[in-house]
């Protein structure tokens, strides 16, 4: 039974090697089954591992080959399937296979080498995704970290035809990268101090670390969360991300990838709760991320745009719950954020099919009559992530800002601010593409019609989820003993709930009226959207002063390339022009041209001349006689130059 | 190492004071070589024509290059001829201590000349004694 | 024993065979089978079944290590007859008698391995050297091959004469020939004298002109390129690899490291330096594919020469082992050369489209001789520097050696850049198919030991 682990990378392995190396023999329909297929398996096993583990505990640590064997020196490429990482299975296999469905029908009109490429790139992100949850010590998921990365960038660009989809791809793939190397470095700390990489021996030995080394530890891994799940100052990656297909978008962008860091984060508990200022600095850069990203979402108007936005200012939020030691909360908002954003994402993708590719969402309205399924399905999501009760994001989002009111208030106060900017910019978003009065094209208004059912249905199924998915963590104040996902994870955050021996500070009724304030204007915010939205009417008028400001992203892409961009590609400039030109090109060619130069010398002593040959050994006998004689000079001449 | 310190280790028997009756030696015949030569070169008379000049070839009139290219036949003979020539070299001594070395130098000249007779069987089964073309 | 009367034997046989064998390609059947004969008895002498007893007063001494070398030398001949018997037959009128020489080379080979005698290493020596200029003029109306019959023959008399002047005074200095002798003197005085070291030295001359140490090389570039192909692919293999033997054997741990009077490390490392630069160097530069591969064998003697230079056993070991490697690849590579029609790179373009199999088998051997992993010549490389650093000193030499390696990877390179990646339709004669598996059988000898080096050193613990 414990062998099944293997199971669950292997299948989407599989998934890959086959629609990756036969993709231009195979037809549209069977790489669909193959790629949905092979993440449904995988699910399956992921399902029966964790009903085992709810009832028996975590699983014990698989290993399946030494990786690195240096003398004292071994990594095992070893699985670990505990509670963390099943549920983290659930989620990328679940939503993984809606998703892979989902794109059998949206990427229909690929042709089929294509659409291979895009199932096998997809297989591979799942097994990456996998690699990086299962693995039991750093370096495996460094490996998972980086594949995904790898897949991240292949996808955004796969497209590749448009210029400005690979200048995405790329950017994604180097803030990632920039992320990377403090992970790297967190990785080489640890192994420095613990001479071990294993999960299970580093939170055992956390007693060894100082103070520095675990701060510093957690800040680098900290940094390498930041590429990774898009959090100031790393995030303009994501954005620019939605170049790729939709449903590229919904996976990786929404539900899982961006999520790594967090998990991450939950992975390596000990070592924060340890490290108090890290998680200030943490709680602090979640909260300014999830309120700064908000903002910018008001005034964006691509629908995609405004999701991704959306993606960071929730990432934002799961920072800020890990920062104030809510890891419950963080994995609880990861899940129901899969379940909503996914959703959302899955929504848009409808949308834009139906409307021909547009995603402006100033020229949509009044879709709701076309396209019912997307549209109900479209509007719970948005309930959800607004946080109205009794709706997933509620319940989730309500525990980590409760955490924070326990810290510190004003944490609490802005956190609340920006969920307001949320349900805004949301219902907003939903108001401007399904209310109203269409204000596309007569050609667009003729195409419009609802999605197929490969399309819907994931809608649906992920609808349903994100209305009750939250019902797994009902917090004490409303209902005592129901919050089961805080049970089921309990063994994960042991080690760090018995090192933090605070009790709860705020009572009860103080929390539930809380809670009731914020339902309120939650409500009054979604009312007052939906009446001025769904009367929106096209205009070009450019946004001034502060709007202006939003819609162009507080200009920060500007001034990260007047900052760092520009005076890098300068700097390279320089190398290439003239250091490598005269410097190194010279010291180079210059070491060839001086062996050519040689040669050429060398070759006319060969002069065919037998008397020149005998007198040039005549000589050289001499001038071995005369070493002979002065060797000792020579050899001590010799010995100061070597 | 140098040269004197070599000179002053070796033994008395190698000074160089022991060499002088030979450089003496050796003074005295270059000597009497380059007087000899000199004197005769002053003392002769001296007539010089073209005819006193010319090759002598026992009288008989010279002609064309000493140069010129020879059948290698010639070449060929005479190394052979050397060959076998100097056998005899061998021969001389061993004869003059036959007794002495008895049946073993017996067999050590008989494989001697065994080698040559295959030898020189090789070079009649070869042609390299057929002077004709 | 065995392998010198019998080579000695076997080579007056073939001269009769000219005589009584009408049918010229039967010729290198009868060599095959007489170096197949000749292997097999020295193989049997090496186990201690010698076919004669001769008592011979310490003028030869037979050792394991002498024997097995033997080995090596008849197998790499009999390697080489069966690859270029059918150009050797082609070479000339006197098939027989190239064959026979080819013999007496052996039988000079077999007396170098084993001599105790300064008298037998020069007798060793002529015997080795004189069949060598003749093979070299072989063709004889060519006035390239002819030329250079005269040049290594007179450059050859002229380090004869070194060498004999040499033993000479080795002889004035210590009253005998006898090596035994020899060292013996070398270990008790306590200081050497001139006499002594000064015919060591030119002995050591005389010894770099056989091996084409530079700077006696000169000889090497004009008599490769003028001899024919055939020929050179022998001088420059199973020759050579015999005069290092005798080299080392001459030099014996006991001559050098007792007379401290003379830093021979220090002679030996500017033979080495001058040697791998001067090859490797010169290598860079050759239109032809012959010469550069004359200038290349230089450049391998220079890595042969570390084996003088650290004289542990593990260079020991190691020489036999480069012996092995370098003769194997440069058969190879010189058996493939025969077949081209143009011996220049250009000749080269384009082998790999038209014959696929021989230029990927050229391509193991140029490989080899590179010293790129997963071949013999890398671990024949890796086993001379390791000697060199056991011997704890110099370790600027074994850079100094590696970045020459490096220097030689880009000519040998060149030539395979021409065969896969350069546009051309290389002509070659035509391959017979037992040709191209005997290519297959060298190049995999030589991956075999490349990948499994230790079963071929166990052979030489001796």
């Amino acid at each position: 039974m414990n062998n099944l682990v293997y199971l669950i990378p292997f299948f989407p392995l599989l998934g890959f090697l086959i629609n990756g190396l036969f993709r231009k023999s195979l037809n549209k329909p069977l790489i669909g089954i193959i790629g949905s297929g092979s993440i449904l398996a995988s699910f399956v096993v992921s399902l029966l591992l964790f009903f085992q583990v709810k009832s028996n505990g975590a699983l014990p640590v698989q290993p399946l080959f030494s990786f690195i064997d240096v003398e004292s020196f071994k990594i095992a490429f070893a699985f670990q399937v505990d509670q963390l990482s099943s549920l983290f299975l659930l989620i990328i296999t679940g939503i993984g296979f809606l998703i892979h469905l989902y794109s059998t029908s949206y990427m229909h009109d690929e042709p089929a080498e294509h659409f291979g490429r895009y199932f096998a790139y997809l297989n591979l992100f799942v097994f990456s995704m996998l690699l990086l949850v299962l693995g039991a010590n750093y370096v495996i998921m460094f490996i998972g970290w980086e594949g995904v990365g790898l897949c991240s960038y292949l996808l955004i660009g796969f497209w590749f035809k448009n210029n400005n989809y690979n200048y995405a791809a790329k950017k994604a793939f180097v803030m990632n990268r920039i992320g990377d190397l403090g992970f790297l470095l967190a990785v080489f700390w640890i192994l420095a101090k613990l001479g071990t990489v294993e999960y299970y021996e580093v939170f055992a030995q956390t007693a060894k670390l100082s103070n520095a080394d675990i701060f510093g530890i957690t800040i680098l891994l900290f940094i390498g969360a930041t590429g990774k799940s898009a959090q100031i100052p790393l995030y303009t990656w994501l954005p620019d991300a939605m170049a790729g297909p939709t449903p590229v978008s919904a996976l990786i962008h929404a539900a899982t990838m961006v999520t790594a860091g967090i998990y991450m984060i939950a992975r390596s508990n000990i070592l924060y709760t340890m490290a108090p200022v890290t998680q200030v600095i943490i709680a602090v850069i979640g909260l300014a991320t999830a309120v700064f990203a908000a903002t910018i979402a008001l005034k964006q108007n691509d629908i995609k745009k405004v999701l991704a936005y959306s993606t960071v200012s929730q990432l934002g939020y799961m920072f800020l719950g890990l920062g104030v030691g809510a890891y419950t909360g963080a994995v609880f908002h990861v899940m129901t954020h899969a379940f909503f954003k996914a959703l959302l994402f899955l929504g848009a993708g409808s949308v834009i099919h139906a409307m021909g590719g547009e995603q402006d969402i100033r020229k949509m309205g009044g879709l709701a009559k076309k396209m019912p399924q997307t549209n109900w399905t479209f509007l719970v999501a948005c309930f959800a992530i607004a946080g109205v009760p009794p709706l997933s994001g509620f319940f989730s989002k309500d525990e980590i800002l409760a955490a924070a009111f326990e810290k510190n208030s004003l944490l609490y106060y802005i956190g609340v601010a920006g969920a307001l900017m949320t349900a805004f910019y949301m219902f907003r978003l939903y108001a401007m593409t399904f209310l109203g009065q269409f204000r596309g094209t007569h050609e667009q208004e003729h195409h419009l019609h609802e999605s197929p059912a490969a399309m819907t249905i994931p809608l649906i199924v992920l609808a349903i989820l994100a209305a009750v998915g939250g019902l797994i963590g009902i917090p004490e104040a409303i209902l005592p003993n129901a919050h089961k996902l805080e049970a089921f994870l309990e063994p994960v955050f042991e080690q760090s709930t018995r090192y933090v021996h605070e009790a709860h500070t705020v009572s009860h009724s103080t929390e539930l009226m809380l809670m009731g304030v914020v339902t309120v204007i939650i409500i009054g915010v979604i009312v007052a959207a939906w009446r001025k939205f769904s009367k929106y009417q096209y205009s070009d008028a450019e946004e001034t002063g502060l709007g202006k400001v939003l819609e162009n992203k507080w200009y920060v892409d500007e001034i990260y390339d007047a900052v760092i961009v520009n005076p890098l590609l300068k700097l390279a400039g320089f190398l290439k022009n003239v250091v490598e030109k005269s410097g190194i090109d010279g010291i180079v060619n210059g070491v060839g041209r001086f062996v050519g130069y040689s040669a050429r010398q060398l070759r006319l002593l060969q002069s065919g001349q037998v008397g020149n040959y005998i007198l040039f050994m005549v000589l050289s006998l001499v001038v071995l006689f005369l070493v002979f004689w002065n060797e000792t000079i020579i050899s001590e001449f010799l010995k100061k130059i070597f | 190492m140098h040269i004197t310190g070599l000179l002053l280790d070796a033994p008395q028997a190698n000074t160089a004071a022991n060499y002088l009756p030979i450089a003496l030696q050796l003074l005295f015949a270059l000597g009497f070589v380059a007087t000899m030569m000199i004197v005769t070169h002053l003392l002769g008379p001296k007539r010089k024509t073209a005819d006193k000049l010319a090759t002598f070839t026992s009288g008989i009139e010279t002609h064309g290059n000493a140069r010129t290219p020879m059948a290698i036949k010639y070449f060929l003979v005479a190394i052979l001829f050397v060959l076998f020539d100097v056998e005899v070299i061998f021969f001389y001594p061993y004869a003059v201590n036959f007794r002495a070395l008895g049946w073993s130098g017996f067999y050590s000249v008989l494989m001697f000349v065994g080698f040559f007779i295959v030898g020189f069987f090789y070079i009649i089964k070869k042609g390299a004694l057929v002077w004709e073309d | 024993m065995n392998a010198i009367i019998l080579s000695a034997v076997l080579g007056v046989v073939m001269m009769f065979s000219s005589v009584f064998v009408k049918n010229k390609s039967a010729l290198k059947h009868i060599a095959a089978a007489g170096l197949l004969v000749l292997l097999i008895a020295n193989i049997a002498d090496t186990y201690g079944c010698s076919l004669f007893k001769i008592d011979l007063h310490n003028m030869l001494r037979f050792d394991k290590f002498g024997l097995f070398f033997n080995t090596i030398g008849i197998g790499a001949t009999l390697i080489y007859v069966v690859l270029s018997g059918r150009d050797i037959e082609k070479s000339g009128n006197y098939v027989a008698e190239y064959f026979a020489l080819i013999f007496f080379v052996l039988c000079g080979l077999t007396l170098l391995t084993s001599f105790g005698n300064l008298l037998m290493l020069f007798i060793g020596i002529e015997i080795l050297s004189i069949p060598l200029y003749i093979l070299t003029g072989s063709d004889k109306r060519n006035l390239k091959s002819n030329e250079a019959a005269i040049k290594y023959f007179l450059m050859g008399s002229f380090s004869t004469g070194i060498m004999l002047m040499g033993i000479a005074l080795i002889y004035g200095g210590t009253g005998s020939f006898q090596l035994e002798v020899v060292r013996s003197v070398f270990a008790s005085y306590k200081g050497v004298s001139f006499l002594e070291i000064a015919g060591l030295l030119f002995l050591l001359v005389a010894m770099a002109f056989k091996v084409s140490a530079a700077p006696f090389h000169f000889w090497t570039p004009d008599v490769y390129d003028g001899a024919p192909s055939v020929f050179t692919s022998f001088m420059a293999t199973v020759v050579k690899a015999a005069a290092f033997v005798a080299f080392i054997r001459l030099f014996d741990a006991r001559v050098t490291e007792t007379s401290a009077a003379v830093d021979w490390k220090m002679l030996f490392s500017i033979l080495i330096i001058s040697t791998l630069l001067i090859g490797n160097i010169t290598a860079v530069f050759q239109q032809s594919v012959k010469r550069m591969l004359a200038y290349s064998s230089i450049a391998q003697a220079g890595f042969m020469l570390f084996a003088l230079f650290s004289l542990n056993d593990m260079a020991k070991e190691g020489l036999l082992l480069y012996a092995a490697a370098y003769s194997l690849a440069t058969i190879g590579i010189f058996a493939i050369l025969i077949k081209m029609k143009d011996v220049s790179f250009e000749g080269y373009n384009g082998l790999a489209k038209t014959q696929p199999l021989l230029a990927a088998t050229n391509t193991i051997f140029l490989l080899s001789l590179a010293g790129i992993p997963l071949t013999a010549g890398f671990f024949a490389k890796y086993y001379m520097l390791a000697s060199v650093i056991k011997t704890g000193s110099y370790t600027w030499l074994v850079i100094f050696a590696v970045l020459f390696a490096a220097v030689s990877a880009y000519y040998y390179f060149r030539v395979i850049q021409a065969m896969y990646f350069k546009n051309g339709e290389a002509q070659t004669d035509t391959i017979t198919p037992g040709f191209k598996a005997g290519m297959v059988i060298v190049a995999a000898i030589i991956v075999i030991v490349g990948i499994l080096p230790q079963t071929i050193l166990n052979w030489f613990y001796f």
